[in-house]
């Protein structure tokens, strides 16, 4: 399945520089539908606003963190459908399980690179193909 | 013991009755340098009696308890509490504060010229080229951050290390062990939060899951629990 190039994508960081990043290697890969929440709750009104065909997400933020956020989005029907990508410092087994199993569709640690982050989104849409 | 204490009581008393007969005798006033001197034995004879008395073990222990004091006293003064609490762990909180500043502004102006680059009218060669070289030199100009903020950390270090050899000192001096309850409310509940959201912050390289093991644990259709019993059997 081709991906629409077009479809909205949500950031969610508590670093401005971490989501000018992550916006600048979409904008070189071809995503230029780009928009961006510092934490979790705020990432959730704008959910709750938009229909985003992807949301690549921080962990660690405050008060509601990446992966309240993907439990969540889990949760609500209305949303259960959307993909989730992880992106994230925390790189310890226990939260690749934790996140797994809430639903994640892919986790990436940071630091990560353009060809990282263009690999997890093709396999997360082909999977869903 | 308590019967000797007693009798010590009473050969004090003993004493102190002598000194009193001797202060109401009429013939007081005039008192001459023999009569002080008299006075003065009998109080010496009370006092060495009473010291005498003391057991020797008790004697000994109180004199440990004092030189423990002694020393926890020049111990407390030398950690410099005051110190490190006014002056040294500020100045290493601004320093890193300072820190972070430095590296957030770099890292903006590089990640500013490469967006221009990245937006740059390439039709005009030359001036292209010119943009470039431009973008390059400032790029190496905010790079010299690294400079500063190493010597900036490593000040920061060195505060630490004082610190620790200071702490490290006073624990074994005064042979310490570490005791509970001392957290406050706020980072116990902050410890609380990372615990139940499984915050643990950035790890160590050889800590941390490499990309390519999240990718095989990710996609295997193993069973979560499974895993972490295999993991952690």
């Amino acid at each position: 399945m081709a991906i629409d190039m077009s479809m909205p994508i949500l950031v969610v960081d508590d670093y401005q520089t971490m989501i000018r990043i992550i916006r600048n290697l979409l904008k070189q890969i071809g995503f230029e539908n780009v928009d961006e929440a510092s934490d979790g709750s705020a990432a959730l009104g704008k959910m709750k606003g938009r229909k985003y065909g992807l949301v690549i997400s921080d962990w660690n933020m405050e008060p509601m963190t990446g992966f309240e956020l993907l439990k969540e989005v889990r949760s609500d029907p209305t949303l259960a459908k959307t993909k989730f990508i992880m992106v994230t410092a925390e790189s310890k087994t226990e939260n690749v399980i934790a996140a797994k199993k809430a639903g994640v569709d892919n986790y990436i640690v940071k630091p990560f690179n353009a060809q990282t982050l263009k690999a997890k989104i093709d396999a997360v849409f082909a999977e869903a193909a | 013991m308590a019967s000797k204490g007693f009798s010590r009581i009473a050969i004090t008393q003993n004493n102190i009755n002598k000194v009193q007969e001797h202060l109401s005798r009429d013939d007081r006033a005039g008192a001459g340098i023999e009569d002080v001197v008299a006075l003065a034995e009998v109080s010496a004879d009370s006092l060495r009696l009473f010291f005498k008395g003391l057991d020797h073990k008790i004697c000994e222990e109180l004199s440990d308890v004092v030189e423990y004091i002694t020393t926890m006293k020049t111990e407390v003064v030398g950690l410099g509490a005051r110190k490190l609490h006014e002056q040294h762990i500020p100045e290493a909180g601004k320093e890193l504060d300072v820190v972070v500043k430095a590296t957030a502004d770099a890292t903006n102006r590089i990640m500013t010229l490469a967006e221009d680059l990245m937006a740059a009218d390439t039709t005009d060669h030359d001036a292209y080229v010119a943009q470039v070289n431009d973008a390059v030199m400032n790029i190496f100009e905010a790079c010299s951050f690294q400079d500063l903020t190493g010597q900036r950390i490593a000040k920061v270090v060195e505060t630490l290390k004082q610190v620790e050899a200071r702490l490290v000192r006073f624990t074994e001096v005064l042979r310490l062990v570490d005791g509970e309850g001392l957290d406050s409310e706020e980072f116990m509940a902050k410890k609380a939060r990372q615990e139940a959201l499984i915050l643990h912050g950035p790890q160590f390289d050889d800590e941390a899951m490499k990309q390519d093991a999240i990718d095989a644990l990710l996609h295997s259709d193993e069973d979560p629990e499974d895993v972490i019993a295999r993991l952690f059997a």
